[in-house]
Order: C-alpha cells, then sequence, then structure tokens
C-alpha cells in the first residue's frame, strides 16, 4: 500500500509540474481513499431528482411519517 | 461576512427541500443525497441513470420507512438499498447497452460545484479520470473503494454491506488500492 500510495502521490506531484509548466494547477492526494472524497465533495446533487422524487412522493398514499421516524439516525 | 454564506446557502437548499417533502424526510433527503447519487453515480458511470437511481432509491426509501428499525445506521441503509439497486442495473443487457453509447456531453452537466472556471477544468478532469479507473476495476473493488472512501463507514459496516468479514475487507482494500493507483497512472 505505502508503494502504491507512494507512486500516485508520485505521479500527481509529476503531473503537478507538468500543469504549473502550463499555466495549471493541480491536486495533490495522499490516498486514493482522499481523492475520492475530494471527487465526492464537488458533486453536486441535481436538482431535478428532488423535484421529481416529490411528484413521486405526492403520487403515493397517504401515510403519517410522523412516529416511524424516531428510530431514525 | 464570507463565512455566512455557504450557512445561508445551505439553508436555502433545506428550506427548499422542506417545501417538497414532508420534513423529517427531507433532512434524510438533504443529508444524505449527495452519498447515494455519488454512489450510484461512480457504480453506474452514467449521471442520467444514476439520477434515475437516486430517485428510485429514495422513493423505496419512503415506501419502507416501516421496515427500518434501527439496528443498523440510516447511511448503511440507504447504502443497501442503493447498491442492490444499482447492481440489479448493472446485470442487465439494457443497461450494459445504453452505457456503451454514454455520450462525454452528459458528464458535462455531472460535475457542477466549482470554486471558479479553472476548477471546473480541474474537477471534471479529475472526475473523469476516477471514472475511468474505477470501470477499469472488478466491481467488488469498485465498490469496497466507493464505500471505504466514506469516513463514517467502519470496516465491519462495509462488510455488512458487502457480505463479508473485516477482515476479508481490509484485505481486499489492499488489492483495490494497489489496482486503483496501477490503472489510475494509465488515465493521464
Amino acid at each position: 500500500m505505502d508503494h502504491d500510495t507512494s507512486h500516485l502521490r508520485h505521479r500527481e506531484a509529476q503531473e503537478q509540474t507538468n500543469q504549473q509548466q502550463s499555466g495549471q494547477t493541480a491536486i495533490e492526494f495522499a490516498t486514493t481513499e482522499e481523492m475520492i472524497r475530494h471527487d465526492a465533495a464537488q458533486i453536486e446533487v441535481p436538482p431535478a431528482i428532488a423535484e421529481r422524487l416529490s411528484k413521486s412522493i405526492a403520487a403515493e398514499p397517504k401515510r403519517s411519517l410522523l412516529g416511524r421516524l424516531r428510530f431514525w439516525k | 461576512m464570507q463565512a455566512a454564506e455557504p450557512v445561508e446557502l445551505e439553508t436555502k437548499k433545506l428550506s427548499a427541500h422542506a417545501k417538497l417533502f414532508p420534513p423529517e424526510f427531507a433532512a434524510v433527503y438533504e443529508e444524505h443525497s449527495r452519498a447515494v447519487y455519488y454512489l450510484a453515480l461512480r457504480m453506474l458511470s452514467d449521471p442520467t441513470q444514476a439520477e434515475d437511481a437516486t430517485h428510485d432509491v429514495f422513493l423505496k426509501v419512503y415506501r419502507k420507512l416501516d421496515q427500518f428499525r434501527g439496528e443498523a445506521g440510516i447511511k448503511t441503509w440507504l447504502y443497501r438499498i442503493t447498491i442492490n439497486h444499482c447492481q440489479n442495473l448493472l446485470q442487465t443487457w439494457q443497461h450494459r447497452h445504453i452505457h456503451s453509447n454514454a455520450d462525454d456531453a452528459v458528464w458535462d452537466t455531472a460535475v457542477a460545484r466549482t470554486d471558479s472556471p479553472l476548477r471546473v477544468l480541474e474537477t471534471k478532469e479529475l472526475g473523469q479520470r476516477i471514472q475511468k479507473t474505477l470501470d477499469a476495476l472488478p466491481e467488488e473493488y469498485r465498490l469496497l473503494l466507493l464505500l471505504v472512501a466514506d469516513e463514517k463507514m467502519s470496516y465491519e459496516e462495509i462488510g455488512e454491506l458487502t457480505s463479508q468479514t473485516p477482515d476479508a475487507v481490509r484485505g481486499k482494500l489492499h488489492r483495490a488500492r494497489k489496482a486503483f493507483a496501477q490503472h489510475f497512472q494509465k488515465t493521464a
């Protein structure tokens, strides 16, 4: 794992150098998980999902949510 | 002054969801929709299908509230529904057909949260490279890496979601990280 991580870091650093030379900036990550977390944080959930979901829920039979959600979290 | 802006933005988003959903469901959607959408996006490798999957997962969540008793955390429950849903999609020929025709233009709309125009380019490139790398990995490795990237998930919970022991998760993660690093280099 250390070797892979080190290799990944080296590669990213190399790309950073290349990008700096071309006027761009690069982001360096120590681990695969860190990189994926960064990627996930950049993702915006499309607002259309909530709007569509709202319509779908409105079409569902009416049910009381209160009392059933005390187990949540 | 600047620090207050993101809070204000989050409050506005929460208010928007509160208008769309019952209050408790709105809170769940607000807190977990990004994790569900991201997992679906990277598992399915298609933003449009990830949108559909996220909608379907949360509709199932709404319908299955009665069945949730809190033995596991809410996130583990949401992840289980998402994984099952995405794996079912991946098993169909139809999905493979649609996936093979995925258009790069679709990806242009998948990444929108950025700090600057330059950041857009960086983020888009990183996301595409991560996706190409994950696509090259066995499905099990892909899933393990996506789950372990969630800092709130323990090896025990990941083992439960992937039907294996925590020790097996650790061992496979070692190989998954190695495979990811090797494939990631090829995407440059």
